[in-house]
């Protein structure tokens, strides 16, 4: 109904159904872009995409399928031209002669009471983050939308315009590679 | 070969994507299966150790942030045109020409009653604002929220108590009144709430502060302190409030949720400041003894022993 609304250019119900599914959409490009700024605009890229082109849904899948579709391609886009333009990133190197990332360094302010487990958190996540940058960008996708958004890969793949068959295949090659990255770790 | 295929099918074992029979399948193989169930095992491991890590949710600050900044584009934004539609829809065209006869009866509704409208605004007399009475706000009636789509200014005139507010409903409207007009609060009230301009929603907040014996207005700022993405506007609301951190004890929990929450340090600061009068409630003892213990800021953690170090102990 909300979205028949919507496509009659009802803006409310526009901005009604953007409720629904915002915090979603922000929590994925948030964990995918890594920063809050990179994260509103794919937000905003997203939502106005999908305001302009909502006469053009014809229910063929879902609107959550529709909305994850479009942001999905948002974030797949950043991805790549982050991949790109990867030797500017802020990176200095150890007594050892290995890279690591400076804004990695920059304290938590929201620590809780416990400082050593905040800071093995912190080391944890920045290993996974590292690891996770290693991945192609369709392996990084596949692999955020199940084990981070808790998908089924049926549903991923609908959303990445693929097979279930290949989101499979995708899903099993980024954790191999994740393992492999991460072995010293368990 | 079996083992090949449970090791390609381990990962969905552990997602829970493998199908009742070939799960059941994978279970009895690894039951007979050495290598098979080490590698299971060094899956499920690994499955916990990446559970340690989830994905960050967005602060409500970032939500509200966001959804500002979507609904001034939108505001510019323009849908595909319905000829656009029509090439691409014929199912939601048909849906449209069913509806169009009601549609037109609205169109036909609506054009009489605004005739009829126009007409006996023609036929009143006139009132120009700011006439002899400037104290007198223009004769429009009272917006409503629901009317109002935006507010482009909120200007005082220096030395007088007369302010002007800029406001949209269909087109931009000018209010005129003192500080104590109904129609001058309802806007600025809206403004502190609804606006997406930081500039007026730090007018009308500043406007407001003269005025925060009342509740409705405090109510306002208590929500501008809480919500706003601006700190500047965070820090004149919470200015506001001071005198009734004492007395309201709605405006004494705002303060300390901004004490404890509050991501700009001047705010917080602020807040405890506010708070150093009533430092002897429990809620405000609870709160200080929090901060004394483990706060991020040094100065805020000092500041806060050195108030709870002036209490008296309790037995």
């Amino acid at each position: 109904m909300l979205i028949r609304e919507a496509q009659r250019g009802n803006r409310a119900a526009f901005e009604e159904l953007v409720r629904h599914y915002d915090q979603a959409v922000l929590r994925l490009a948030l964990h995918l872009t890594g920063t809050e700024q990179d994260a509103q605009d794919v937000y905003q890229d997203a939502f106005l995409k999908a305001y302009k082109n909502i006469g053009s849904f014809r229910f063929e899948c879902s609107f959550y399928t529709w909305i994850y579709r479009i942001v999905t391609n948002l974030c797949l886009d950043h991805l790549r031209k982050r991949n790109v333009r990867k030797e500017d990133a802020p990176v200095a190197k150890d007594a050892s002669g290995g890279e690591y990332d400076l804004l990695d360094q920059v304290p938590d302010v929201r620590a809780g009471a416990n400082p050593e487990r905040d800071l093995l958190r912190r080391q944890l996540g920045a290993r996974i983050a590292g690891a996770l940058e290693k991945l192609t960008p369709r392996e990084r996708m596949v692999f955020e939308l199940k084990h981070y958004h808790g998908l089924k890969l049926r549903t991923v793949g609908e959303i990445l315009k693929t097979t279930e068959e290949t989101a499979k295949n995708t899903l099993f090659r980024a954790t191999q590679k994740l393992r492999g990255a991460l072995a010293d770790m368990r | 070969m079996k083992c090949e295929w449970v090791r390609e099918n381990i990962v969905l074992q552990v997602y829970g994507e493998l199908a009742d029979d070939a799960r059941h399948e994978l279970e009895q193989h690894v039951t007979r299966c050495a290598d098979c169930a080490a590698e299971l095992k060094a899956e499920q491991e690994f499955h916990a150790l990446l559970a340690q890590d989830r994905a960050s949710e967005p602060t409500p600050n970032l939500v509200a942030a966001s959804r500002m900044r979507l609904q001034e584009a939108l505001e510019t934004a323009k849908q595909g045109s319905f000829w656009s539609r029509l090439a691409f829809d014929p199912a939601n065209w048909l849906l449209q020409m069913k509806f169009s006869p009601t549609l037109a009866a609205a169109i036909l509704i609506v054009g009489f009653l605004g005739g009829v409208g126009t007409m006996r605004e023609i036929s009143r007399p006139t009132t120009t604002a700011g006439g002899p009475n400037a104290t007198t706000p223009t004769l429009t009636p009272v917006p409503t929220e629901a009317s109002i789509t935006g507010i482009s200014s909120i200007v005082q005139e220096p030395g007088t108590n007369q302010i002007s507010i800029k406001y949209n409903t269909v087109s931009t409207q000018e209010a005129q009144g003192s500080l104590n007009d109904q129609k001058i609060q309802q806007l600025l009230l809206y403004a502190a709430r609804n606006n997406y301009n930081t500039g007026v929603r730090f007018d009308s907040v500043d406007l407001l502060a003269q005025k925060s014996g009342d509740a409705q207005v405090r109510d306002a700022l208590i929500y501008a302190l809480q919500n706003d993405t601006n700190p500047g506007v965070r820090l004149k609301s919470i200015g506001a409030l001071g005198n009734y951190v004492k007395d309201d004890t709605n405006v004494r929990d705002a303060v300390l949720r901004a004490l404890v929450n509050d991501t700009n340090s001047g705010v917080r600061i602020e807040a405890l400041r506010l708070i150093e009068p009533v430092k002897a409630d429990g809620s405000v003892r609870g709160v200080l003894m929090a901060l004394a213990a483990k706060d991020q800021s040094t100065y805020i953690k000092s500041q806060a022993r050195t108030m709870l170090a002036q209490l008296p102990e309790i037995d």
